[in-house]
Formats: structure tokens, C-alpha cells, sequence
């Protein structure tokens, strides 16, 4: 029983005195990656790069589709706006990367704000069309507004830092991102914010402002895509509005989450090392590559609802558990 | 008994005023120009046929609706305009007739959410333990860490009330959360009112069950097409004439008459409904031998069993249905038929025993092979499909057949209950709770069904409305449909069938033909359950 408890705690909840500790590991684990550009070389260290870049948008979907029901298409919007915001900053002058990476997020943070009482009056799939449209919607002003470059986009003035120092600056974000999910799942943030996925009128019902709770998460999710979309801008050191804006950043981060598991809290670090492994293996075949993914979400949509996180707890579930499961009814059966 | 006639032995100080309230949809009136006033320290019962506007009163105050017309005083302040939130942070409590638990959390989550959104600095400690206490009430405590997806219907209703009441509210609107219930439950039902009283200024209780509201409320408000129809005592209401013909229907005596008056004019109805039977035997699975000495039994179940993990449901159940048999499933709650049905339908799997159709072996075969095999399911709890108009709720059930079949199986539909041909482009669940029912058995019929399965078709209707109900399954058995019904309410069912089965703990206690088992002094045991 005591088993049975402990995996449906973390399975809903995702935290837990386990949760805390595992949280933990993973944050000494992403400290110790500070050190790793010396052992594994430039190459590894642009991988790493990506993948903490991947780890602090799959964190913030999560948070949106799995604990708040809200699936957004609109990822690029926000990674877009951080990266023009960083780029204009730096290129004014006079501000350091730090302030810049924050503006970029609060930028974010701020469009998110500006956009949630038109998007939020659609649900379900109505939100995830609105919030794609969005994100269109700012590629094609960036493109037709010559104050931002147009469809040239922004050239970075100054040289951006050496790879080694991103590098840091993406450990530091990711933590913050792995740091504001544990806050955000393990506490009473979560409940709100699962009762409104969970039936939005009955959360109302009993007195929660389910506008609020969405807009919070909304928000956080937001600064810390700003955020990501702002140091990669500083990576590239060009942008432009078809790959800063573009749909990839929104399918790639749904992709991770999905296949490392929706809702559950260790899916997008799960998710972000599958991803990018399968990338790095299949690196010569792009093709093969696209296929790939496609196939391993389909699979993992239909056999592992919870993605890879999810059919890890079942496994362990039966393993551990065959001896002294209770008799819980299935779901959905009825045992009056 | 005049509107506006104030009888109560509550306080004097009103906490809510609900004057000319209106909601209309569309061209349908749901309410009209009611007034309503509630004071402190009073248990105020509402009643009504299904369609009244009952359940739509209770939107308009909690807040998910917002009315047309009219205004809505609480707590010494106006809150017509406010959202639900809002007015559930003013203490304004509610339950939904059909639980809408958040599904992905536990059970005690479920509670949590009510505190942490009116408190969100409480002490952990002190939230936990407010919520047991209330689990503890409403005898919820071993499903505490269980996923609320985990629960049953009957025990989602008690996880409503127990939501509603971690909101602490001042107001608390209890919207048939007595339905299905066996009397030794509603007795416990009664209980937890009693103690509430107590903690809970004033408590609003919309119900069918007419022995809940008589112990309970001081005062009745009647309802009848959105408009009041009468209030007062609720001794007095309940033994005006005028209140049993509109809740009771015609021909009818008045709330006090005993079950078997009731039944002796069920039988009278069910007399007249054989004229109809006609124009339904169509309806009737095509082709079929009926009934016949030679002919094998339709279903045939051996030893059937089906457990929920470790937990047995059905232990070795032995049933035969001929064509053309009507056969009654009884019980308590917990007893085991819907999981019958379950098994019957293909929705579970069963962990033994054979089950033979037409003599074909379909052990274990999945529910849409068997419904392509013509069992029909008519689920407990409707399960209307909410996206879909009511005729694309029918359609659904008629796939693969021509246009035409597809037209006059709607319109014979439609003849059996016209209530649904007036409603077909309304959304499936914008109909009231005894349409929605109408509307699952119709659903069930379409597909043109060997067998149909009814699985509680009576919980939480009013008697007029149950009597139209059975008064077209007997319209169907008429026509010789082949149904096998699963119920709570007895009296109604005994006038139906040729065979009755009792189950008690996963087996057959008892069965017989319908004068048998009435007559036999295990039933009543059996029937109120191992509680007694």
C-alpha cells in the first residue's frame, strides 16, 4: 500500500521527501556540468548547450501543459521576443549579459501578461490554436517592421562570449528553471493549478480564481522561455525573426515533454537527454532523424501516455509492488 | 400556500435574496421571475420534476450561470454580477448533480484545493487535518490518497459534499446528492445534514428522494417550468394535491402514498402501453428467433467472476436470458450489478467463467465486438456525449446503416419520447437530467440491440419522470426487446419482469419470478444491505 501511495504521490504531486531529494541530485548533478566543457571538449560542450537550453523550455511547458492544462503552440513567441530583447540591449550598450538575460525574460513575462485576456478566453484546443497563432503572428511582424531588421534580422555588434561561458550561463538557467519547478509542483501552487486543468468551473466552484492561477503559471512559463530565447540569441549572435519565432522551437519543446512524460515532473530532464541523444545518433541522417521522432511519439502517445517517466513508474510499480498491490479499481471502474 | 408566504422557524436575518431571478436559453425558459429568500439557520428544501429549473436555480446562485434578468442579495451585499470564485469565497458552497471531482488528483487534494484558494498562508498541519475531519464525515477516509478517477460514482457523490464542505460555506446548495443511495445510506446522508445544521448557517437541498427532505427541511420551495409553484412547511407542501399532481403526475395520490399505490397505477400504464407496442417491434433486433422452445438462450453466463485488482465483484454468477425475457438485477449498493453489467457489455473483462451469445462463445471479447454482436449497454450515469447535439448522440449509436434505416430508427425514437424530438439540436447535456436519460435508453436503442443492458435508468429522477420511463420499457418489452435491468427502485421493476435476481456480495441471494421474490422474507435483508 505504502508503495502504491508513494508512486501516486509522485506520480500527481511530482515531489515528496523523494521528489526534494531527487530535485537535489539533479541540481548537483547540473553543478558538476559546470565543470564538464573540460572533460568532453567544444563539441560536447555545444551539445550541452542545447540540451540545457531544451531542459529550461521543456521544464517551463511542462509546468503550462501538465500541471495547468494549457498547451501551448506558442513557445516561439516568447523564445523570440527574449532573443530581440537581449540582442537590442546588448547592442544599446551599457548593459551587462545578466540584465539583459533578465529583461529578455520579464519581456516575456510582460507579453505573456499582455496576450492572457484574449488567449485564455478559449480553452482546450481553442488555447493552442490561439497561442499558435500568436506566434505567427510575431514572425510576421518581425519581418515587415524594418526597426527590427525585417526579415535580415539583428547583428550582434560586439563579439558574443566563448562557448565555455554560455555554457555556464545555461547551467545557471536551467537550475533556476529546475529550482521555480520544485517550488512550483511540490507546493500548494500545484493544487491550484491542477484543479483548474483538472475542471476549470468546478475549481471556481469552490473559490479559486482560475484566472489568476493560469496567469501565474503562464507567466513563469513565459520569463523562463524569454530567458533560453535570449542566451541562445547570444549563442548565434545573429537572429532572425524565421528561426527565432519559427514553429520548431514549439515543436521541438512539446516533443521532449510528450516523450519524456506530460505532468510528470522529471519528464522534461528524461525527455531532453532522449531527444538529443537520438539527434546526436542520427546527426547524418536528418531525414531518418524527423522520422524517427515522429514514429516515437506516436508510440509513446499510444503505449505510454505518461512518456518515458511514466512507463519507468509503472514498470518499477509491478516490480516493486507484485506482492502487496491493494485492490484499487482500475480506472474508470466502478467497485460501488 | 401562496408565494411569498413566509413560514419558517429560522432566524430573522436573511442571508440570501434572490428576487425576479430569470435564465433563459434561447427560446427555452429554464427560470421565471422566481424570488427566493433564505435566512440564517434554516434547511430549505427544493423539489420539482426533472426539467424544472431546478438544478439551473443552483448554477445561477453558486455562479456558473448568470441569470437573464433578476438580482441576488448575499451576505448583506449584491452579487449578481460576481463569477463563481468570487461568490465561493463569500461562503457560497455548491455540489453537481453529476460529480465533477478533479479527476487526476487524490481525494484529499480534492479538499485541499478549497483551502489553499481561500487561504493560501493556512499551516499544512491545520489544512490536513481539516480535511480528514471532513472525510471522516462523509465517510471518505480510506480514499484519501486514492486518485479521484479511482472512485465510483456513489462515492464521487460523497467527495462533492465533501468538497464543498472543506470550503467551510455559509451557503450550502446540495443538488441531489441522494440519489442511488439505499435507505440505510440515506439514513447516514440524514446524519451528516443534522450535524451540519450546526456549523452551516443555511443549507439548501435539492432533492427526490422525498424522505431525506421531509427529515430534513423546515421548508419547501416547489418548482414547476421555472416557476415557483409553491412554498411553505414542508409537511404542508408535501400533502397539497396540487404539489403530488405536478410532482408526482396525474393519478397519483399525494407524497405520503405508500410504494404500492404506486405500483398498482405503474401496471395500469403499463397496460396502456402495449397499444404502442406495435410501432416499436421494429426496434427489435431483426431476424431473430423469438423465443422459441427449441431455440438456445440468447446470453448464457457460467460461473462468471471479475475482481477489481484483489477485490472480488462477481463471484460465479450462473444466468440465462431467453429472447424476448425481461430479467431484473437487484442489490444493494457495492452488490455487484453494475459490474455484471460491466461484464455483460464487454466493459470488463471477467477473471473466469464463459459467457455464450447465441451459443457463441464471446468470453472476454472487447465491448465493441459484443455491441456489434447487439448488446446494447445504457450506461449508470448516462454518459452523454456533451460535444454532440442529442441527435448526433443517436446518430452515433446508428452507424453503418443507410440514411433511411438511419431516419426512421430516429423517428421511431422520436415516438417514444417526443420530449427528445423537441430537443434534438440542443447539446447533449443542455437537457435536463430526465431528458439526458431519456436520451442514453433511446441512445441504446438505435443500435437496433438483441439484448440492452439498463443500468440504474431511475437514480436521481422524479417519479413522474421515472414512471414515463418505465412506462416505455414497457412500451419495448411489449415489442418483445430482450432487457435485463439493473435497479434500486424495486416496486417499479417487479411489475416488469419474468425474472428476478438478487445479488449480495458478488453472487445470486436469491431469484425467482417477480411474486416469488417479493413474497420471500430474505429480500428486505438483502436489500437494505449488510448495514442493517
Amino acid at each position: 500500500m505504502a508503495a502504491q501511495i508513494a508512486s501516486t504521490r509522485s506520480l500527481s504531486v511530482g515531489a515528496g521527501s523523494a521528489g526534494i531529494v531527487a530535485t537535489a541530485l539533479l541540481l548537483l548533478g547540473l553543478g558538476a556540468m559546470i565543470f564538464a566543457p573540460r572533460v568532453v571538449g567544444e563539441y560536447g560542450t555545444e551539445i550541452g548547450f542545447r540540451a540545457l537550453i531544451y531542459l529550461t523550455l521543456a521544464e517551463a511547458w511542462n509546468l503550462l501543459a501538465g500541471y495547468g492544462g494549457l498547451v501551448s503552440l506558442g513557445s516561439s513567441s516568447f523564445v523570440g521576443i527574449g532573443a530581440y530583447i537581449l540582442m537590442g540591449m546588448l547592442n544599446a550598450g551599457g548593459f551587462g549579459i545578466v540584465t539583459a538575460l533578465t529583461a529578455s525574460g520579464l519581456g516575456a513575462a510582460a507579453l505573456a501578461i499582455m496576450v492572457s485576456p484574449a488567449v485564455f478566453r478559449l480553452r482546450g484546443l481553442y488555447f493552442t490554436v490561439g497561442t499558435l497563432a500568436l506566434g505567427e503572428a510575431l514572425r510576421l511582424f518581425m519581418i515587415n517592421v524594418s526597426y527590427f531588421g525585417g526579415a535580415t534580422g539583428i547583428f550582434l555588434k560586439s563579439n558574443p562570449p566563448p562557448t565555455e561561458v554560455l555554457y555556464v550561463y545555461a547551467v545557471a538557467l536551467a537550475g533556476i528553471a529546475t529550482l521555480v519547478m520544485e517550488i512550483y509542483t511540490g507546493t500548494r501552487f500545484s493544487i491550484l493549478l491542477r484543479s483548474v486543468r483538472d475542471d476549470e468551473d468546478a475549481a471556481s466552484q469552490v473559490g479559486v480564481r482560475a484566472f489568476r492561477v493560469k496567469l501565474l503559471a503562464f507567466a513563469v512559463a513565459s520569463l523562463l522561455m524569454g530567458a533560453a530565447g535570449g542566451l541562445q540569441a547570444l549563442k548565434l549572435g545573429a537572429i532572425e525573426p524565421y528561426g527565432m519565432f519559427g514553429l520548431q522551437w514549439s515543436i521541438d519543446t512539446l516533443s521532449i515533454v510528450i516523450i519524456g512524460g506530460l505532468g510528470v515532473r522529471f519528464g522534461p530532464i528524461v525527455g531532453t537527454i532522449f531527444v538529443i541523444a537520438l539527434a546526436e545518433a542520427l546527426a547524418d541522417y536528418p531525414e531518418l532523424h524527423l522520422a524517427m521522432t515522429g514514429v516515437i511519439l506516436i508510440l509513446v502517445i499510444r503505449f505510454a501516455p505518461k512518456g518515458l517517466c511514466g512507463l519507468g513508474q509503472d514498470v518499477c510499480r509491478l516490480l516493486i509492488g507484485r506482492w502487496d498491490r491493494p485492490g484499487m479499481p482500475r480506472a474508470g471502474g466502478a467497485l460501488p | 400556500m401562496k408565494p411569498g408566504e413566509d413560514v419558517t422557524s429560522a432566524s430573522d436575518r436573511i442571508l440570501l435574496r434572490a428576487a425576479g431571478l430569470t435564465k433563459r436559453y434561447g427560446g427555452v425558459v429554464a427560470i421565471d421571475h422566481v424570488d427566493l429568500t433564505l435566512r440564517s439557520g434554516e434547511v430549505c428544501g427544493i423539489i420539482g420534476p426533472n426539467g424544472a429549473g431546478k438544478s439551473t436555480l443552483v448554477g445561477l446562485l453558486g455562479g456558473a450561470l448568470s441569470p437573464t434578468a433578476g438580482r441576488i442579495h448575499f451576505d448583506g451585499s449584491e452579487v449578481t454580477s460576481l463569477p463563481a470564485s468570487e461568490r465561493a469565497r463569500r461562503g457560497i458552497g455548491r455540489t453537481y448533480q453529476i460529480p465533477r471531482p478533479f479527476l487526476d488528483m487524490t481525494v484529499e487534494e480534492n479538499l485541499l484545493v478549497a483551502q489553499y484558494s481561500l487561504s493560501p498562508l493556512v499551516g499544512t498541519r491545520a489544512a490536513y487535518a481539516q480535511c480528514r475531519s471532513v472525510l471522516e464525515r462523509t465517510g471518505l477516509a480510506d480514499a484519501a490518497k486514492m486518485p479521484a478517477r479511482a472512485l465510483p460514482l456513489l462515492r464521487r457523490k460523497r467527495l462533492e459534499v465533501a468538497r464543498a464542505l472543506a470550503l467551510r460555506p455559509k451557503l450550502l446548495l446540495l443538488d441531489e446528492v441522494g440519489a442511488g443511495l439505499i435507505d440505510a445510506e440515506v439514513t447516514e446522508l440524514i446524519g451528516l445534514i443534522h450535524s451540519l445544521v450546526k456549523e452551516i448557517p443555511t443549507i439548501v437541498i435539492i432533492e427526490h428522494v422525498i424522505r431525506l427532505v421531509r427529515e430534513c427541511c423546515q421548508r419547501l420551495v416547489v418548482l414547476d417550468f421555472g416557476r415557483q409553484l409553491a412554498q411553505g412547511l414542508t409537511s404542508q407542501v408535501l400533502e397539497s394535491d396540487e404539489v403530488a399532481a405536478v410532482y408526482l403526475g396525474t393519478g397519483h395520490g399525494s407524497l405520503k402514498a405508500g410504494p404500492s399505490e404506486r405500483a398498482s397505477s405503474a401496471r395500469a400504464r403499463l397496460a396502456q402501453g402495449g397499444q404502442r407496442a406495435g410501432s416499436l417491434a421494429g426496434m427489435v433486433g431483426a431476424g431473430e428467433p423469438k423465443a422459441s422452445g427449441a431455440a438456445m438462450p440468447l446470453l448464457r453466463l457460467e460461473a462468471i467472476s471479475a475482481a477489481y485488482g484483489q477485490a472480488k465483484a462477481l463471484n460465479g454468477i450462473d444466468l440465462v436470458v431467453e429472447a424476448g425475457q425481461a430479467i431484473a438485477i437487484l442489490g444493494s449498493n457495492g452488490a455487484g450489478k453494475t459490474t455484471l453489467a460491466k461484464v455483460i457489455s464487454g466493459a470488463i473483462k471477467p477473471s473466469s467463467g464463459c459467457m455464450l451469445l447465441n451459443g457463441e462463445d464471446v468470453t472476454g471479447r472487447s465491448a465493441h465486438v459484443l455491441a456489434a454482436r447487439g448488446i446494447a449497454h445504457c450506461m449508470e450515469g448516462r454518459r452523454i456525449f456533451q460535444p454532440l447535439t442529442v441527435e448526433e448522440n443517436l446518430l452515433i449509436a446508428a452507424r453503418g446503416v443507410s440514411a433511411i434505416e438511419q431516419r426512421r430508427r430516429l423517428e421511431e425514437m422520436y415516438l417514444l419520447f417526443p420530449a427528445l424530438a423537441e430537443r434534438k439540436a440542443a447539446s447533449g447535456t443542455a437537457i435536463s437530467g430526465g431528458q439526458q436519460q431519456m436520451l442514453a435508453i433511446a441512445r441504446a436503442l438505435m443500435a437496433k440491440p438483441r439484448l440492452v443492458i439498463f443500468d440504474e435508468i431511475s437514480l436521481g429522477l422524479s417519479p413522474i419522470v421515472v414512471d414515463r420511463i418505465y412506462q416505455a420499457l414497457g412500451e419495448l418489452r411489449a415489442a418483445g426487446l430482450t432487457m435485463l435491468i439493473v435497479e434500486q427502485d424495486m416496486d417499479r421493476v417487479l411489475d416488469l419482469v419474468d425474472y428476478v435476481h438478487v445479488l449480495e456480495h458478488g453472487s445470486f441471494a436469491l431469484s425467482g419470478s417477480p411474486p416469488e421474490v417479493k413474497a420471500n422474507p430474505r429480500l428486505r435483508h438483502l436489500y437494505i444491505g449488510a448495514a442493517d
